[in-house]
């Protein structure tokens, strides 16, 4: 498959050169594939958030390289295009919504790209179809909930067209329908439009959603894989910090009480299946 | 516990009149004509022109009267002062004398004076209000923006200068909150804000700041990054996704506007000025 | 401590063109020593509510009682009610505002005006309790703590005042798996030990489901349900209705039952869901 996203020997420190000077990432080799879902978890602090920021130049490396369907993002000619590329959504929509009408808010990154008038308008009212918000395009956002907010900031990023969508914990102050929006978008854009997703999350709930995940801890990358192969390394998952979805707690309990449970249930779909068969 | 209640400036209510439908540049264009006439009149025969023809305004929007002008409330001992001290320091010759105690004197003079301000900054307040009421942020600084750009040929940014005000309005309301909610957090530790005299209360607001301003700070912080990821680089080669057109309603306004003009102008140059 | 709440109902703007009812008649009570959880989607009036226990809201319509004591009444002692009701903000530690964790922590009892070595013992204590390091931490700048370590600072510096009912509100959002467990575990101690009342509103049913006896679910700004956790879980069908979700594991038992397994509804946690799936499986087994 072909790399979007690579990054080589990526090391970035906080406040460098000064006494508090922290290092957020330390050397890491990793790369997003086109059209995967890729879930990015670990503790807070890290660095999740850091690497995060290097897909989309919003960060510059302090030392090693991020190259972006080949630009570096050290360069500074490439930043525009790297940002039509990369698109990006962040945890708290309050912070990232510009104006005061919905669909002039997500018209907003199309303005910036210097689009013209009728493009804009079809990508506007694409966005809106697209995540189901039409209802909505004329209210202010603070008449929205909270899920309904972070729809349109996605949808924000969505009319921008980019290859890929970054979401850094989207989910983390929703309510459960908010959550579930969120999510079910995520998959959509990814299966039906095709757009590759980068979700940040501390919910295992959503990790087992995604194609790949990586685990970091201490700005370094300590696991990486299929979900199933992940969550098979016990000691390091807690060692990480992270819990284990819901069907592998349960079919790992009931393995040990000497059913048999074919291995690597991560979801909870595999194991009604499984249970179903062990029942015919 | 609600701070963002009684704030009327800049918030915008929803509404379909024909004043709601003006093109903003009318709006902007006609509020400033007025508040430089009210400026320059002297005179209690233009205020009474404009308190009518700001009333049919009003009346046209469906705004209630009573919110328009509700957040000149909290500005009313500050204008009462104000009143107090045009009063009897005011000083001009010929003028008569009300009432004279030690070195103070309520004259007639003072007496116009206070009553000028007082009208002048009340008529101010409402019709900045006014406009904000009827006019939503979007169309207030799309009509900005569209009447300063001639301003960039002379090199003013005028359009980051625009965005710059949409962030700031933006603010006052996301501080509002903030405010609340650290003022909240305090109170349900002990500190009686809604105790106390006006000293006590200005001491306890301090420990409120430093949250505040970290609060601010961080929201801004996140704001600037999602507009820069949102590739937002200033105004240069931007597009707008609409433009502004007159239509009917902003020939009528501008009808309107004209006759409350040419008589206010009348007033001012051939009646008595009230000083 | 209790809380009884008569007939309340609230309006956010009251007397302006945005004035917007809130709440809605609400009556429950809450009884001294209970654990009770709050869900309900955003903007349903939980916190709203909440605001009302310890008097942040004073009742317009209806009334709120603290201990028997009516919040209206206008000789209560409002700081004293909310000294007694500790409320546990969401984000707490961006209300931190002293420089140190020690000083935040005594901005409470200092507003009680405790004596010095009273303010100190409070301090020590409410660090125990949450489990951060009195001699390392008490003169840590408070920038200096991590997200996990500022939100149990946030909760020592309420618990310092010595509350007989601790309110909170969606104090988990936001941290990583293990900084939830943490804060859970402080919490389920302080119930245990202390018997304190808590109210505890959260938007994770997982949560709510591992630490409530008692749910109270708000849909638009009235009281729907109010019930034992195992039967407000049953009620699946319409707490979706309302934008709710089940606890993980509930789902994951309700949709084997649908697939024909003899379970119990209303299961809640995982140890619960192995144990019948285990006897479910057992009785398939002895019938072949």
């Amino acid at each position: 498959m072909h790399k979007l996203i690579e990054t080589n020997g990526l090391t970035y420190y906080y406040r460098k050169g000064t006494r508090d000077e922290v290092k957020a990432l330390d050397s890491v080799n990793m790369a997003v594939y086109k059209g995967e879902m890729l879930s990015i978890t670990g503790q807070n602090g890290s660095g999740k958030s850091t690497l995060a920021r290097h897909f989309n130049a919003l960060l510059k490396p302090g030392q090693g390289s991020i190259l972006i369907k080949g630009l570096s993002t050290a360069n500074k000619d490439s930043i525009s295009e790297i940002r039509k590329i990369i698109g990006m959504v962040f945890q708290n929509p309050d912070n990232q919504l510009v104006s005061s009408i919905v669909e002039e808010d997500i018209a907003f990154g199309p303005e910036n790209l210097g689009l013209p008038q009728a493009e804009i308008i079809d990508r506007v009212d694409w966005a809106l179809e697209t995540l189901n918000l039409e209802d909505l395009r004329r209210e202010p956002p603070h008449n929205l909930s909270e899920g309904q907010k972070q729809q349109v900031a996605i949808a924000g990023v969505l009319a921008m067209k980019p290859e890929c969508i970054v979401l850094d914990e989207p989910t983390a102050h929703l309510d459960p329908r908010g959550r579930r929006e969120v999510m079910e978008s995520a998959i959509r854009l990814n299966r039906e439009e095709g757009i590759t997703i980068v979700l940040l999350t501390h919910f295992m709930s959503e990790v087992v959603h995604c194609d790949r995940m990586l685990v970091m801890e201490g700005g370094a990358i300590k696991m990486e894989g299929s979900p199933e192969k992940v969550f098979r390394q016990s000691a390091e998952i807690k060692s990480a910090g992270l819990d284990f979805p819901v069907a592998s707690q349960v079919a790992e309990g009931l393995r040990r009480e000497g059913f048999k449970i074919k291995p690597d249930i991560v979801r909870t779909e595999e194991l009604i299946d499984c249970l179903c068969q062990l029942k015919s | 516990m609600e701070l963002t209640k009684n704030i009327t400036l800049g918030v915008y209510l929803p509404g379909k009149s024909s004043i709601h439908n003006l093109d903003p540049r009318t709006k902007i264009i006609t509020a400033t004509i007025m508040i430089v006439l009210l400026l320059i009149s002297r005179s209690y025969a233009a205020f009474a022109l404009s308190a009518l023809f700001v009333g049919f305004l009003i009346t046209l929007s469906g705004v209630p009267a009573g919110y328009a002008m509700r957040g000149l409330k909290p500005m009313l001992p500050v204008l009462a002062i104000m009143w107090v001290f045009q009063l009897f320091l005011f000083k001009a010759p010929d003028t008569t004398i009300y009432f004279h105690w030690w070195i103070f004197e309520a004259t007639a003079a003072g007496l116009h004076m206070g009553n000028l301000i007082i009208l002048r900054v009340l008529f101010l307040f409402t019709v900045t209000t006014f406009l904000t009421l009827t006019t939503s942020v979007v169309s207030l600084t799309d009509g900005l923006e569209s009447l300063l750009k001639p301003l960039r040929a002379i090199g003013i940014p005028s359009q980051e200068l625009v965005m710059t005000l949409v962030i700031a309005l933006r603010f006052v309301l996301i501080l509002a909150e903030e405010l609340e909610k650290i003022i909240k957090a305090q109170m349900a530790r002990g500190v009686a804000f809604d105790r106390g005299n006006f000293i006590q209360k200005t001491r306890k607001i301090f420990p409120v700041f430093l949250p505040l301003f970290i609060g601010a700070f961080k929201r801004a912080e996140e704001l600037i990054v999602a507009m820069d990821a949102r590739s937002y680089t200033g105004g240069k080669g931007r597009t707008k996704m609409k433009t502004l057109h007159m239509g009917r309603v902003d020939l009528e306004a501008a009808a309107a506007m004209i006759v409350y003009g040419g008589l206010l102008i009348y007033i001012i140059i051939f009646t008595e000025p009230m000083i | 401590m209790s809380i009884e709440v008569v007939n309340l109902s609230h309006s956010y703007k009251e007397g302006t063109p945005f004035e917007k009812q809130v709440l809605f008649e609400i009556n429950l009570s809450v009884g001294e020593g209970e654990f009770v959880g709050i869900i309900g989607p955003t903007r349903s009036g939980k916190t709203t509510l909440a605001q009302h226990f310890n008097a942040l809201h004073i009742p317009r319509r209806g009334k709120v009682l603290i201990d028997g004591l009516d919040t209206k009444d206008k000789r209560a002692d409002l700081v004293k009610i909310r000294h007694r009701v500790g409320y546990v903000f969401q984000n707490p530690e961006y209300q931190l505002f002293a420089p140190t964790v020690g000083e935040d922590i005594a901005f409470g009892p200092l507003n009680q005006k405790l004596s010095r070595e009273e303010v100190d013992e409070r301090v020590r204590e409410a660090m125990a309790q949450v489990g951060l390091d009195y001699r390392a931490l008490r003169d840590r700048d408070i920038f200096a703590l991590s997200g996990g370590q500022k939100r149990r600072a946030a909760i020592a510096g309420v618990l310092a005042c010595k509350p007989g009912v601790l309110v909170l509100d969606d104090i988990t959002a936001g941290l990583d798996p293990r900084g939830r467990e943490e804060i859970l575990s402080v919490i389920k101690e302080l119930h245990h030990r202390q018997n304190l009342t808590t109210i505890f509103i959260s938007n994770s049913m997982d949560e709510v489901a591992a630490m409530a006896e008692r749910i109270i679910v708000i849909d638009r700004g009235r009281v729907i349900m109010d019930d034992s956790t195992r039967n407000v879980f049953a009620r699946f069908k319409e707490l979706r209705d309302i934008g709710l979700e089940l606890p993980e594991v509930t789902v994951l038992i309700d949709r084997l039952r649908t697939a024909g397994f003899n379970l119990p509804a209303g299961v809640l946690n995982v140890s619960e869901a192995l144990t019948s799936i285990s006897a479910a499986l057992r009785e398939l087994e002895a019938q072949k």
